[in-house]
């Protein structure tokens, strides 16, 4: 008896509901464009555009189209159907190689383990103690706190080198992984870099007890030395280099110069990835 | 006359909703950080309260109390009131777009929020008649938007304070929000 007249009370909230929503007259005018643009959009509410939700993002679109060359959607700029339809709903062209962003972890892997952890198994817990258990303090751990957050599966941790990998034909540089990351090695960079620096050793912030590892960056400048184009700049700061990506030419003297392959080509990232897959197959 | 008063101020501050009975938490610190958002909220909540007593006192009392199956009011209460919800936003959405707009996602926030059940099955509870029940849920939509009000212009000013770095954001917004607590404490026996 309860439940039947739960059941009748049930049924009666969605008849009204449904009564509603067929009845009542659309009055207002005026939506039709956000809603194309809703339809268009992702709408994984991911929030990386600012806005808290795809309509939300189409409702501002719909009223400004010049935003989406301020605060592009990075779903959309991966796909060139939606983009284009985006760029047909708004009436403007859009360049989205330039806008585009790619996540790429500063870390090349196989720093060695000082200490055996085995508390919770996730970056964040280990990054607490002394920054983790590898000899490098800003090595990736690889225990995969970005692996679980990354919406697109575009990350993975490579089971030789214990890091992620961030595949960038996946990556729609949504950003969620930068935050995620307690060690700060994920950085967003533009689609068209061509080098990669997969170190983020900084020996003036040192932590006692705690050196680079045997495959980090040495600070020996000859990547800046080598470089004819000006591309690379060396920051003081943090003993880096920098890579200025208009400038470069691809011509990978740096990468060939390198004496610990902390150098990449960043272009062949994914697609290395991939062709050893298919190999190991 | 008297006794709606009593309820009324009872309401807003003695059994204020946030701060003494510990009920509709989340919209506390998850819309407190402006001013004009946290209003908007406590309007809305005030809206669905209201909305949400005349639904559920009729049904308590013209279902629920004739059938006999009273223990059966926090489901179908949940039930009746995302069923509201859901209708109010479908109207207003059909109806006029500027009001939705200015609702906002706040609307479909409040579905579930638990100040919004509590007052019905406050209603209940105490056995309030129609007319008390209204006035409850007006006094407690008020006291949820003031104590948000109070607590959002507090975290305003927090922004530009000088708080240690181990304290900014969440922490200090729990001490502040222990302290309005004490000072609530304060309204009780007034009555």
């Amino acid at each position: 008896m309860p439940i039947g007249i739960m059941a009748a009370i049930g049924l009666a909230c969605g008849l009204i509901i449904y009564l509603v929503y067929i009845k009542v007259p659309q009055k207002v005018k005026g939506l039709e464009k956000t809603e194309e643009i809703t339809s268009i959009l992702p709408g994984m509410n991911c929030g990386a555009c600012g806005y808290p939700g795809c309509f939300a993002y189409a409702q501002a679109l719909s009223q400004d189209p010049d935003l989406i060359t301020k605060t592009p959607c990075s779903q959309v700029l991966q796909d060139p159907d939606s983009l284009a339809k985006l760029e047909k709903a708004l009436g403007c062209k859009l360049d989205a190689a330039a806008m585009c962003k790619k996540a790429l972890v500063h870390c090349g892997g196989n720093s060695e383990t000082v200490c055996d952890y085995s508390g919770v198994q996730t970056c964040k817990a280990a990054a607490q103690l002394l920054r983790g258990y590898r000899k490098c303090p800003y090595a990736c751990l690889g225990l995969g706190d970005c692996v679980e957050i990354c919406p697109q599966g575009a990350i993975s941790i490579d089971p030789e080198k214990n890091i992620a990998i961030v595949d960038p034909e996946k990556c729609t540089g949504c950003g969620l992984c930068v935050t995620e990351c307690p060690q700060d090695l994920i950085e967003l960079v533009p689609a068209g870099t061509k080098v990669a620096f997969l170190c983020n050793y900084q020996p003036l912030k040192n932590i006692p007890g705690r050196e680079r590892c045997d495959y980090g960056c040495t600070h020996c400048r000859k990547c800046f030395k080598a470089c004819e184009f000006e591309a690379i700049e060396w920051n003081k700061e943090t003993a880096l280099p920098e890579f200025n990506q208009e400038k470069c030419t691809l011509c990978l003297k740096c990468v060939e110069v390198c004496p610990q392959n902390t150098l990449a080509d960043f272009t062949k990232m994914g697609k290395e990835k991939e062709a050893e897959l298919v190999a190991a197959k | 006359m008297s006794e709606l008063v009593a309820i009324f101020l009872g309401m807003v501050l003695i059994n204020n909703f946030i701060l003494v009975r510990f009920l509709g938490l989340c919209p506390f610190f998850g819309v407190s950080k402006q001013l004009g958002s946290a209003i908007s909220m406590g309007v809305a909540v005030t809206f669905v309260m209201a909305i949400a007593s005349l639904a559920t006192w009729l049904i308590r009392n013209y279902i629920l109390i004739p059938l006999d199956i009273e223990y059966m009011h926090i489901v179908i209460f949940i039930l009746v009131i995302a069923t509201l919800v859901q209708i109010i936003e479908l109207f207003i959405k059909k109806t006029n777009l500027g009001l939705y707009f200015s609702f906002g996602i706040y609307l479909p926030l409040i579905t579930t929020n638990c100040a919004v059940l509590g007052i019905t099955l406050i209603n209940a509870t105490q056995d309030y008649s129609f007319s008390s029940s209204i006035v409850a849920a007006l006094g407690g939509g008020l006291g949820f938007t003031l104590v948000l009000a109070i607590m959002s212009g507090i975290r305003e000013k927090l922004e530009l304070a000088n708080t240690p770095k181990s304290m900014k954001g969440l922490p200090i917004a729990f001490i502040i929000a222990a302290l309005l607590g004490l000072a609530f404490v304060g309204f009780s026996g007034i009555i």
